[in-house]
């Protein structure tokens, strides 16, 4: 009895082991993960600095503050509603805190005044889409150009020193890192903890709370989801308030970590494409209704270690944003034959 | 369309009884230039199932989505249980006892099974922001095996099911959400003959249980006679008709039916000459 039994043992771990793979890789984030494998395996094998501590930690400061901007981005994106103005949002937050600050209001509460300005402009941009039913691309493009605009005029376009972040003892020379520094982006994992604190509570939301199923629902069909008695109109202000809150937050530590405030829009503008297309290639699509915060912190990973590597590598700056482009068109591709696979399976 | 009177023998004035869970009460609203209910009173007595009849455009929908605070009337009172009924939300009069099924479902594709069954109405873990989903599919697979729904998995996003089964999941929601009063907007539309007996057949058992009180958009009269107790066809706008269906048959409500079409015909064509006789005649 113990032969034929053994025998068909065999073929049943083959089929768990294949179908636990064909589960994997017709996850949502399943491709862009085993897309960034082989882009580590690529640079770790070619670069011998690659996969070094201390080029881990410069890899870091690459995505972790573009995964917290993509996370509020995913959610508006599955309401089939897209942010442009985080770009003006990351550029307007540090100059906030800075003149708040300037206005002898200490550290911390200055931080917490500048979120709150952040939820404003929120507040704003989802109030103008919702009550006058504007396409969010235009009210966000508005917000987007004003508040980069703003942040010229308040600054004259100069270089400003981010209060708070790390300064230079000017009797010994050495780097001094306050506390306030060290938390909110100038220490070392400081904005890799924030990123996956973000990314853990957001996925979190998404998966497990009223508001994630609500924010599917209003993404999928906003007719259907009013008729359940959602209320759209606060799904979605709820969702355009979050993203601006995370966008300024990721200025505040980029500023910090640089010890500068920068107003320079085109930079912004970048940034801005580059949480979009954190959200796109972690699989999230434009449309409404589907998306994935776990996705989101892999694609902007993907975008890190590809800015990264290719540094390091010591490829001209020129090809990378080809590179980029290239990596983008394959990712969506990859989706698409991934999500068509997954309805065909009936994964879900 | 709307301007064209009805003959004063068919509007039914209301009936008001002490047992109506129910009452609506001149009930007009309007979309702009189209007038969708002009003057709507009904009633709806408990464990009674009001069948409502009209062609399509009449604002049978219109009156659901009123009645279940999805839209508000622009005039007229409602009453339920006695007291003044003023819903603000769906949410408003779920929570005050009134669900409905819309005719379109209100299903979200992307959810699964479960979660639309709950959609509005989570339960969450205690003092927690979290879904209870273990306990959302428990409830969802009951709700569905006591009306004789097969579905082998809850958790599949319904876009991968039929039309048949959408519908069934869609009046499960209805029917088992703690309402005391369901409005169904068409429920059999999108069913097969077995599917649809099978809900024919859940809508008789929740009226011998009397605990339900129904009013439901159909449009085939032999079920509105085998399913209903009483029903009411809304022409233009107003309650053309208001009989117990022991005392109708199909005969009297396709009667009224192809009156209106021949009054639509016949205002049609006065239209029609009363455009020709002053558009200038040209040589």
């Amino acid at each position: 009895m113990g032969a034929p039994a053994r025998k068909r043992e065999v073929p049943h771990v083959a089929a768990t082991a294949w179908d636990l793979l064909r589960r994997f890789l017709t996850m949502r984030e399943g491709s862009i993960i085993v897309v960034t494998v082989v882009l580590v395996v690529y640079f770790s094998v070619t670069v011998s600095t690659f996969f070094t501590g201390p080029n881990l930690q410069t890899l870091l400061q690459y995505f972790t503050w573009l995964a917290i901007m993509a996370a509020g981005e995913v959610f508006l994106m599955i309401n089939g509603e897209i942010d442009l103005s985080i770009g003006g949002v990351y550029l307007f937050a540090p100059l906030i805190f800075y003149e708040v600050h300037g206005g002898g209001i200490p550290l911390l509460p200055s931080l917490i005044i500048t979120m709150i300005v952040c939820m404003v402009v929120g507040l704003v941009n989802g109030l103008i889409t919702t009550v006058f039913s504007v396409n969010s691309f235009i009210t966000t493009l508005g917000t987007l150009f004003t508040l980069q605009g703003l942040t010229l005029i308040i600054s004259h376009a100069q270089n400003l020193e981010m209060p708070g972040a790390p300064s230079t003892d000017p009797n010994t020379g050495a780097s001094v890192i306050g506390t306030f520094a060290s938390v909110f982006g100038a220490g070392t994992y400081s904005e890799l903890i924030w990123a996956l604190i973000v990314i853990f509570v957001m996925q979190l939301a998404l998966t497990r709370t009223r508001w994630g199923l609500h924010t599917i629902a209003v993404g999928s069909n906003r007719n259907a989801a009013a008729e359940a008695g959602i209320k759209v109109r606060w799904v979605l202000i709820r969702n355009f308030v979050v993203c601006s809150t995370f966008a300024g937050f990721g200025g505040i530590l980029e500023a910090v970590r640089s010890s500068s405030i920068t107003p320079d829009p085109s930079a912004a503008n970048s940034i801005l494409l580059y949480a979009i297309a954190a959200a796109v290639i972690g699989g999230t699509g434009l449309a409404g209704g589907s998306g994935t915060i776990v996705g989101a912190l892999i694609g902007a990973l993907f975008l890190g270690i590809l800015q990264d590597g290719l540094a390091i590598k010591g490829v001209n700056a020129n090809y990378l944003v080809f590179y980029l482009g290239l990596a983008i068109l394959l990712a969506m591709g990859i989706n698409v034959y991934v999500g068509r696979a997954r309805r065909k399976s009936g994964l879900g | 369309m709307a301007d064209q009177a009805i003959p004063a023998e068919h509007i039914v004035a209301p009936v008001a009884a002490p047992d109506d869970v129910l009452r609506v009460e001149h009930i007009a609203k309007s979309f702009g230039p189209v007038t969708a209910l002009r003057d709507v009173s009904l009633h709806l007595k408990k464990g009674e199932v009001l069948g409502l009849l009209g062609d399509n455009g009449a604002g049978k929908s219109t009156l659901i989505k009123t009645i279940c605070g999805f839209q508000n009337a622009d005039s007229g009172k409602m009453w339920l249980h006695g007291e003044p009924y003023e819903p603000k939300s769906v949410d408003q009069a779920r929570l005050l006892g009134v669900d409905v099924v819309y005719q379109d479902l209100a299903l979200i594709d992307e959810l699964s099974v479960y979660q639309n069954m709950f959609l509005c109405r989570e339960p969450r873990h205690s003092s927690t922001p979290f879904l209870d989903s273990r306990r959302m599919k428990r409830e969802a697979r009951k709700a569905l095996d006591d009306i004789g729904i097969n579905l082998p998995r809850l958790d599949v996003p319904v876009a991968r099911l039929s039309g048949g089964q959408r519908q069934s999941i869609a009046v499960a929601r209805g029917v088992y959400s703690d309402a005391d009063v369901l409005l169904l907007d068409e429920p059999l539309a999108a069913m097969g003959a077995k599917e649809g007996a099978m809900i024919l057949e859940l809508i008789a058992r929740l009226k011998e249980e009397g605990k339900l009180s129904m009013i439901m958009i159909l449009h085939n009269y032999v079920h509105v006679l085998e399913s209903c107790d009483r029903v009411n066809m809304i022409v233009d706008g107003v309650i053309a008709l208001d009989k117990p269906t022991a005392e109708t048959s199909v005969d009297e409500l396709t009667e009224i039916v192809v009156d209106e079409y021949r009054r639509a015909r016949l205002a049609a064509q006065a239209e029609e000459a009363a455009r020709a006789a002053a558009v200038p005649v040209e040589d």
